[in-house]
């Protein structure tokens, strides 16, 4: 017995209840510090990584708007615009796509011109190691680039620009560009160098992007747009041409957004864990005071206060919660701290400052101590107010009419119905807890079967842009070639949504890499795409001024809809089509389909074409590459010039690249739950059995074997176990369907499909088996060792 | 019938009713019950099983409310107040002695004497451990003071209960079959405990089965399908 003589009576109660019951309070405290530790991991990589991602982001002092001019831009135009009075900053610059040789393949590379390494004022960069600037005829690469172009310091690149032949140029110092999203999840490689090295590499030199700050830095898109766009007219006015802008969301990251949006969603995991484990609380708590019941009975005759016996069991609360508390929050900072270094690690930004906001120790104390506090309140309120003879009466069963009512049930399930309330609160716990392991790993399911579309839908092998139409001779050259299977030959331009007599307004960064439009021209009968149609129909032979908007592209252009009028801009020229019909394309930008016919029409490019798809006869993934190299040096030997050769490989790499980390954590999550719930169920069953100890000593008296009550009781956590699995599946599906939606909508503007997992169905079945077949096991084999004198004297 | 005077009567019952739900009909525990007990007496309630005994006492002790009617107890309308409110004067005013002794298992004996002087916040904890000790030497178990109940024999686990009864120094101690658990030794001993706090001026209200308590009794009230049949003063018990 422990000795508390420093403490009143009623308080040495408590801290022998405590120490007593410490089994079950050490798991209650284990329950709470988990889901503890996830939530304050998560609201605090949430702190670090929002308040870093925008100190970096903002760090590089990222343009508001980029005029895209029709003319070089030269340092009268750089001087005017500065003095305008909208105008904060202005720099000039030239982003052109290049290929870099990888080994035996060409990755697609952007080279960022920049006029004066010392003097970057917009859209800024850091140098890391190596040289800066590059001297001529040098490059810089950006640190997460180093492992898409296999280059570090000091080798030799060969680029192959788009309008010339490939020249080698050597690496000589490391970047880092916080205002881009990672070359690795782009499949992208990022170059910078001078004008001169752009030169030497065959291309000109002229720069067209008028990068610009606007005073005040305003964060409303709208007013940058009409800013942007009073800037572009009254350079019209100067003698001046831009022919697009392009506008970023406001001081946000490219990735930032989804980001967030992940990291809320694991905070809602987390915080759903947080009030599992609260339940698991109030359920034993509600255990512990049924058993007490007669205890607050004795006490309230004696002169105990209703408020005096709910103090005691809310400081008890209280201090599994504080406990948990101290528990977790070295290992909720730990890893808030590590969870943000590797969310900014995969999205290439630098934390700085790595200090946790004492708010979030604040949220963390105050919901480490308040949730389990919350839910005990009502049954810590039930018990305290009952009357000295209600509690006095107590027997701890339902009412005769509940009884009644449950005499239809088997015998496994009745007993356990005995305390309706605790059924309820068990079965949702673990309910609640399966149905979330069973999201997580539906959602991942979901995932993959939408990164599967990417092939499902596709059956081309490589897409080719190059750099200017080309005739379609080409194509049937290409076509011959015996790698070759399928090729087709497409209409593509860059586009905006436009508006008459307004300048294009596209919504992407300077490097065009999120929220671009692109117009694609294939012939209507493709073989190689079929993307499921959500609206109207496929392009058709005939259409003229049909379009077909992939969901992207639909999100978009938001209120437009199946029949209505749509103008796009391509490449500045206007024109004007009519929507038809809106596909699911998973892992595409925005595209808007036009028939080959009209397209070549609009754009005065009959018989010829700028985007290849070619199905090569390649049956694996070394043959696939091979026959790609095949085509690749047949458009060399032609002198072609190529934008971009993308495989359907490293499409689907990127995509599934994209959120790698949100599939990890989501496992994670499950884990945590499965942890919460495994611990509820345990909890609960073995208080149900230690409960009915005089039970079983009634039932040996009347002759039951030991080996035949461990069987029933047994059964009844089997019982229960199988309840809550069966309902944890059917809240499994709408929850699923509602994360689908939101990760679907995040990362590819459309739900992800709803995978229901049998494994994680079939998995959480087994573990909730186990720990109810264990948890039951053990303290009833304890309790039909008993001696009948012990188990009839169990209070 | 005289009127009742606090300082004189300990308690007065007026019309007191009380029923329980049952299965078939309502079932009428005490059915129109009045009752005056003088102060400083040793009264044993007394009648079969069923007669209504226990809810007297419940009722005396604010353990229960009647449907109808008023429960005076040390000059205080028992029936009329809220829980709350009656616990402290319960803690106060009234001892109660379990059959089963109800000692909480988790404290030692001291603690559990100590307990009501801690929730009525009568005396500081030192003062209080102190008179805890002194009760437990009253009783005669002193030397058990820091053992736990479960460590106990009946008997002793019954002085002990008495001792928490008596700590706050009420008036009046009511007692529900606080012999029912014991060897007939045992409760005699038990029983002149009592006899021995209605001598130091406490009202003893008991429940009990036991035969030849002539010379402990100040009264005998005896109820039968909750009426009250009889009441025998000291003279016609001891007789």
């Amino acid at each position: 017995m422990r000795s508390f003589e420093h403490l009143s009576p009623r308080w040495c109660k408590l801290a022998r209840d405590l120490w007593n019951d410490r089994g079950r309070m050490l798991l209650m405290t284990v329950a709470i510090a988990v889901s503890l530790i996830a939530t304050s991991a998560m609201l605090g990589a949430y702190a670090i990584l929002t308040r870093e991602i925008s100190a970096n982001y903002l760090g590089t002092r990222p343009a508001s708007a980029t005029l895209e001019m029709s003319q070089a831009i030269d340092a009268a135009l750089l001087a005017k615009t500065r003095a305008h009075p909208l105008v904060a900053e202005v720099e000039a610059r030239e982003v052109v796509q290049a290929r870099t040789r990888v080994g035996d393949d060409w990755r697609r590379t952007l080279l960022f011109v920049v006029d004066d390494f010392q003097q970057l004022r917009l859209n800024r960069f850091h140098p890391e190691s190596g040289a800066w600037p590059p001297r001529d005829g040098e490059v810089l690469i950006e640190r997460s680039a180093v492992g898409m172009l296999e280059a570090s310091t000091g080798q030799r690149l060969l680029i192959k620009p788009p309008h010339g032949p490939a020249k080698e140029v050597t690496v000589t110092g490391l970047v880092h560009d916080p205002g881009l999203a990672p070359a690795w999840q782009e499949r992208t490689g990022y170059l910078y160098l001078t004008r001169t090295t752009l030169a030497l590499l065959g291309e000109p030199t002229a720069l067209h992007e008028l990068r610009i700050e606007l005073k005040g830095q305003p964060r409303d898109p709208r007013l940058v747009e009409e800013q942007s766009k009073a800037i572009a007219a009254w350079l019209v006015g100067q003698g001046y041409a831009a022919h697009e802008i392009r506008i970023p969301p406001p001081a946000q990251h490219p990735h930032q957004r989804q980001m967030v949006t992940v990291l809320l969603m694991m905070l809602g995991f987390a915080v759903v864990a947080l009030l599992l484990s609260a339940i698991l609380v109030a359920n034993s708590l509600a255990a512990m005071l049924t058993r007490q019941i007669r205890e607050i009975g004795i006490m309230k005759t004696i002169g105990a206060r209703t408020s005096q016996i709910a103090g005691l069991y809310v400081v008890l609360v209280g201090l599994l919660g504080l406990a948990a508390v101290v528990l977790a929050t070295p290992f909720g900072g730990l890893g808030a701290v590590l969870f943000a270094r590797a969310i900014s690690s995969m999205l290439n930004f630098e934390i700085y400052d790595a200090s946790i906001p004492a708010w979030v120790f604040l949220v963390q104390v105050v919901a480490g101590i308040a949730v389990p506090l919350l839910l005990a309140i009502p049954p810590i309120f039930r018990a305290s107010r009952q009357t000295v003879r209600q509690a006095l009466d107590d027997h701890g069963v339902s009412s005769d009419r509940i009884r009644a009512r449950l005499a239809s049930l088997p015998a496994s399930l009745r007993n356990g119905l005995r305390r309706p309330a605790r059924f309820m609160l068990t079965v949702g716990l673990l309910s609640a807890g399966g149905a979330m392991f069973m999201t997580a790993i539906n959602v991942k399911g979901g995932w993959q079967a939408n990164i599967a579309k990417v092939y499902e839908t596709r059956d081309y092998d490589v897409e080719i842009q190059l750099e200017i139409p080309t005739t379609r001779d080409l194509a049937q050259a290409l076509g011959k070639l015996p790698v070759v299977r399928t090729m087709e030959a497409w209409g593509f331009s860059p586009a905006a949504f436009a508006k008459s007599g307004q300048l294009d307004v596209v919504r992407t960064y300077p490097d065009r890499g999120h929220g671009s439009l692109f117009v694609m021209a294939p012939p209507p009968a493709t073989h190689l795409i079929h993307f499921p149609v959500k609206a109207g129909r496929w392009l058709a032979v005939g259409d003229t001024d049909a379009v077909v908007l992939n969901h992207a592209a639909a999100a978009q252009a938001a209120g437009l809809r199946v029949g209505d009028p749509v103008s796009l801009s391509l490449e500045g020229q206007p024109t004007t089509w009519r929507i038809v019909g809106i596909v699911e394309e998973i892992g595409s930008p925005a595209i808007a389909y036009v028939t080959d016919h009209a397209f070549a029409t609009v754009t005065s490019t009959e018989g010829r074409a700028r985007l290849l798809r070619i199905r090569t006869v390649a049956e694996t993934s070394s043959e696939r590459t091979s026959a790609i190299r095949t085509i690749e040096d047949e458009l060399l030997q032609r002198n072609v010039a190529v934008t971009s050769v993308v495989p359907l490989a490293e499409l689907r790499t990127a995509i599934g690249d994209h959120v790698k980390i949100l599939v990890d954590a989501l496992i994670a999550m499950a884990i945590i739950l499965a942890v919460v719930g495994a611990l509820g169920l345990g909890s609960a069953m073995s208080i149900s059995v230690v409960e009915r100890t005089r039970e079983i000593g009634i039932m040996k008296t009347v002759g039951a074997t030991p080996v035949r009550v461990v069987r029933l009781l047994v059964s009844e956590g089997l019982a229960i176990s199988v309840s809550s699995w069966f309902l944890a599946c059917a809240f499994s599906v709408p929850l699923t369907h509602f994360v689908d939606r939101l990760i679907g909508n995040l990362g590819f503007l459309a739900p992800l499909p709803l995978v229901l997992s049998m494994g994680a169905a079939a998995g959480w079945g087994a573990l909730t088996l186990a720990v109810g077949y264990l948890a039951t096991l053990v303290p009833a084999r304890r309790a039909s060792k008993l001696v009948i004198r012990e188990a009839l004297a169990h209070t | 019938m005289s009127t009742y005077e606090p300082n004189v009567h300990i308690v007065e019952l007026r019309g007191v009713r009380k029923t329980f739900a049952t299965a078939g009909r309502p079932f009428a525990a005490l059915d129109g019950i009045d009752l005056r007990l003088p102060a400083g007496e040793f009264v044993a309630v007394v009648g079969k099983s069923g007669s209504g005994k226990s809810t007297l006492l419940n009722l005396v002790a604010g353990i229960d409310r009647p449907d109808t009617g008023q429960v005076i107890v040390a000059g205080a309308s028992v029936h009329a107040m809220d829980e709350s409110s009656l616990a402290t004067w319960r803690g106060q005013h009234v001892g109660v002695v379990f059959q089963f002794f109800q000692l909480l298992p988790t404290l030692t004996v001291l603690e559990n004497v100590m307990l009501p002087m801690d929730f009525c916040r009568t005396l500081p904890l030192a003062k209080a451990r102190v008179r805890g000790l002194d009760l437990l030497e009253q009783v005669g178990i002193a030397e058990q003071a820091h053992k736990l109940p479960s460590t106990l024999s009946g008997g002793q686990q019954q002085r002990a209960a008495i001792a928490r009864a008596l700590a706050n120094d009420p008036r009046l101690l009511v007692a529900d079959e606080p012999t029912g658990n014991l060897d007939s030794q045992t409760a005699q001993a038990v029983l002149e405990l009592l006899a021995a706090q209605k001598r130091k001026g406490k009202s003893i209200l008991m429940v009990t089965h036991e035969r030849d308590l002539g010379e402990l009794l100040d009264r005998v009230i005896t109820l039968a399908d909750g009426r009250l049949v009889g009441e025998q003063v000291r003279e016609v018990v001891r007789a």
